[in-house]
């Protein structure tokens, strides 16, 4: 591709935005929401596991899951909250994804057709398959909206890349360096979305849904930021560690891990090293490994299904125990202390649903479709039960 | 004679082209000493199960993993001084430390590495130090052994690292002096300020005998450069060939370094052999599966394991969270870190003095 084939393909996008017209959210939430089934049917996805890296069965279990985000009264809802009242769009969106997990593309288009802007996506590196194949999914169902949207790949090509940084708007997912050096270069509206961590808050006084947890940490392989890498209890941490090893080992049967690279086994042993230096409890196996330390305070762990089980002697004192903007996502199995929005939280969530956000999901506390139509300077955590 | 001076002088006798003796002895000993003196290995061999009573081999000795030396104060006795690495993230307490017990010992066994890797030949250089003098940066390993260099091999000292960083216009004016007078120079320092020098397009031809010794991997470079492109641009932008110009490969938790094989295998009359990081005999590096922590098939990629006698004050055996391959029978070639392992490396010196 060619900058100038880029920029055709952009202005034909945005011009078949024109065309649509007074095409209604409630359509484009229509032929979202019929594209899903579609989409997640297309036959190209298999490739994702070689690409991605994760095991045929995580992909099967994990990709329903972002299909799921486009449930048709969830769309309409999240437009209506966040959707109106705003003016005109901007002509076209920009996403640059990271390639951490698979299938970022899909809530990304969706979101700039519900903002009603063209959507230009270019997809990182480990997952050049989602997005075309949701764009012809879409074209299935919506020709005129599937006309909207750009799907793009390219390896490495800063003039390319210039190309996108000129939109209206940019939005930028990876990690924090990679993110800070593309913002530098865009000339419009930034929304960077760089490394952060999930988190698990477990009161053993209440029920301990074990399973929940052990997915919360274990899809995706822990690659992405809504992965549980440390797991707060208050009560009996021994018990929760034990009970979360268990799981991620039955886990680890239906779910096999992902093969590891020897620099990805090497994380994890030095990992395990470190903590076994330090006397902290580890357990650890093909499985992943749970590692109960004494002290709160959050570390991210090397990732490979490990979590770090730590003591938490009063829960109102959690939001001391990470820095600002570290946590994304927090599963709990009891309500959340106060301070975690000014902590940088932008999601709670009950143990066992970390990695199966709504497309409401406000990443990096911004509205998740309100950011993509104004500026938004009030930060945002949801809260689901 | 106390084991610890009798193992400075068996590294002596062996810089002064003797043969070096009884690793295996020497191992077992150290790891006696250092069990029965430092709290923490020892709890930590306990509860491994491991004892001086249940090893048999040093390959049984218990490895620390590197972060132990940021965690832990691993010290047979009272530390004559401390280095500490050179990360920079994660605040001073993020940074390993290693006390130092036997300095004597470290100078001992730096300067038989350095003699026997880089001035083989014996020649006396003029020394350029790309480095923070030892006054500015007194905690920094590399920055002590090439003072010891200096004082050893040096017919001059000088060091190019101050406050505003690295005085490239004072190093090409000393470089452009000595390439006239034709005196033969040692450059040393990180990897990196040599491309900042290579990118200033200052060139010369320094005198015979000169010769490069880099250290650090890419933390600190301006731009990426291969190493066949460092070769090169010691080449065009100093005259020196690729013979003479050695890779370092040292770490503050250890006593004793690694050096590229070129210029001893040249001076041996084996300048076809393939280069590779070779040790001194009393440091010994195993490539370990990181599952296992046994040995990989020959050639294979593992996580380098060093077990250094002079380390006779700490803890030998450290387990490093460095990745690389055996070679050679004799050299390892390190090709890279861990993920999400803490930058570290000397070229963190160029980033910690640059304003």
């Amino acid at each position: 591709m060619t900058t100038a084939g880029l920029s055709r393909a952009i202005a034909a996008a945005i011009d078949a935005r024109t065309r649509l017209g007074r095409h209604t959210t409630d359509a484009t939430a229509a032929s979202l929401a019929a594209a899903a089934p579609r989409w997640l049917a297309d036959p190209a996805l298999a490739a994702l596991a070689e690409s991605s890296g994760l095991h045929p069965s995580m992909l099967a279990e994990v990709l329903p899951r972002t299909a799921a985000m486009l449930d048709r009264d969830a769309m309409r809802g999240l437009v209506e909250r966040e959707g109106t009242d705003v003016g005109e769009p901007a002509e076209w969106i920009a996403c640059i994804l990271a390639s951490n997990v698979p299938a970022l593309a899909v809530p990304a288009i969706a979101l700039g057709c519900l903002a009603g802007s063209a959507v230009v996506v270019k997809s990182g590196h480990r997952d050049t398959i989602s997005a075309p194949a949701f764009q012809r999914a879409l074209a299935a169902v919506d020709p005129a909206l599937a006309a909207t949207v750009v799907p793009v790949f390219w390896p490495h090509d800063s003039a390319l890349d210039d190309v996108l940084l000129d939109a209206p708007i940019a939005v930028l997912t990876g990690h924090d360096a990679t993110v800070a050096a593309l913002a530098e270069r865009a000339t419009g509206r930034v929304l960077a979305h760089g490394t952060r961590y999930g988190a698990l808050l477990i009161d053993t006084n209440a029920d301990v849904d074990y399973a929940g947890a052990a997915l919360d940490v274990a899809l995706y392989e822990q690659r992405g930021c809504l992965s549980a890498h440390v797991c707060w209890v208050v009560g009996d941490a021994e018990r929760v560690a034990a009970g979360l090893a268990d799981a991620l080992m039955l886990l680890a049967e239906r779910l096999p891990p992902a093969p590891a690279t020897v620099e990805e086994r090497a994380a994890v042993r030095t990992f395990l090293e470190e903590a076994a230096w330090s006397g902290a409890g580890v357990q650890a196996g093909a499985w992943g490994a749970v590692v109960r330390e004494s002290d709160p305070t959050f570390r991210p762990t090397c990732g490979a299904r490990t979590i770090r089980v730590l003591p938490l002697p009063d829960v109102a004192r959690l939001p001391e125990c990470f820095p600002p903007n570290a946590i994304e996502c927090l599963g709990t199995n009891v309500p959340p202390p106060a301070g975690l929005r000014a902590r940088g939280v932008a999601r709670v969530c009950p143990v066992g649903r970390m990695q199966q956000p709504p497309l409401s999901w406000p990443r990096g506390q911004r509205p998740a479709l309100g950011s993509l139509l104004r500026e938004s300077r009030t930060a945002v955590m949801a809260i689901e039960r | 004679m106390s084991h610890v001076a009798a193992l400075e002088a068996a590294i002596r006798a062996w810089a002064d082209g003797g043969v070096f003796e009884g690793f295996e002895e020497w191992a077992l000993r150290a790891f006696a000493h250092q069990f029965e003196r430092v709290a923490a290995y020892r709890s930590y061999c306990e509860r491994r199960g491991v004892t001086p009573a249940t090893v048999a081999s040093w390959t049984d000795v218990p490895a620390v993993p590197a972060a132990a030396f940021r965690h832990a104060d691993l010290a047979t006795g009272p530390a004559e001084a401390a280095f500490r690495t050179s990360g920079t993230t994660g605040g001073a307490g993020a940074r390993g430390r290693h006390p130092i017990v036997h300095l004597s010992l470290y100078r001992a066994s730096a300067l038989a590495g350095f003699r026997h890797f880089v001035v083989p030949d014996d020649e006396r250089l003029a020394c350029l130090f790309l480095l923070p003098p030892l006054a500015a940066r007194p905690d920094s390993s590399l920055v002590h052994m090439c003072a010891w260099v200096g004082e050893a091999f040096g017919t001059s000292v000088e060091w190019f690292v101050g406050d505003e960083g690295l005085d490239l216009a004072r190093l090409r004016e000393r470089l452009a002096a000595l390439a006239a007078s034709g005196e033969p120079v040692l450059l040393a320092g990180p990897t990196a300020a040599f491309v900042r020098l290579f990118d200033t397009g200052f060139s010369c031809r320094l005198g015979p005998g000169s010769r490069v010794m880099d250290t650090g991997g890419a933390k600190g470079m301006p731009r990426p450069l291969s190493r066949p492109g460092f070769l090169r641009a010691c080449w065009t932008h100093l005259g020196i060939a690729g013979y003479f110009c050695v890779n370092e490969y040292g770490m503050t938790e250890l006593c004793s370094q690694r050096y590229d094989s070129v210029l001893a295998d040249r001076m041996a009359g084996r300048s076809l052999a393939a280069r590779r990081l070779v040790a001194p005999p009393w440091l010994r590096t195993r490539v370990l599966d990181p599952d296992t922590l046994t040995p990989v098939a020959p050639g294979a990629t593992g996580l380098l394991c060093h077990h250094d006698l002079a380390n006779w004050g700490s803890v030998s055996v450290v387990l490093t969270e460095d990745l690389g391959h055996a070679t050679g029978g004799d050299g390892i070639v390190v090709e890279g870190r861990v993920s999400g392992a803490p930058p570290r490396g000397c070229g963190q010196l160029l980033v910690a003095m640059s304003p």
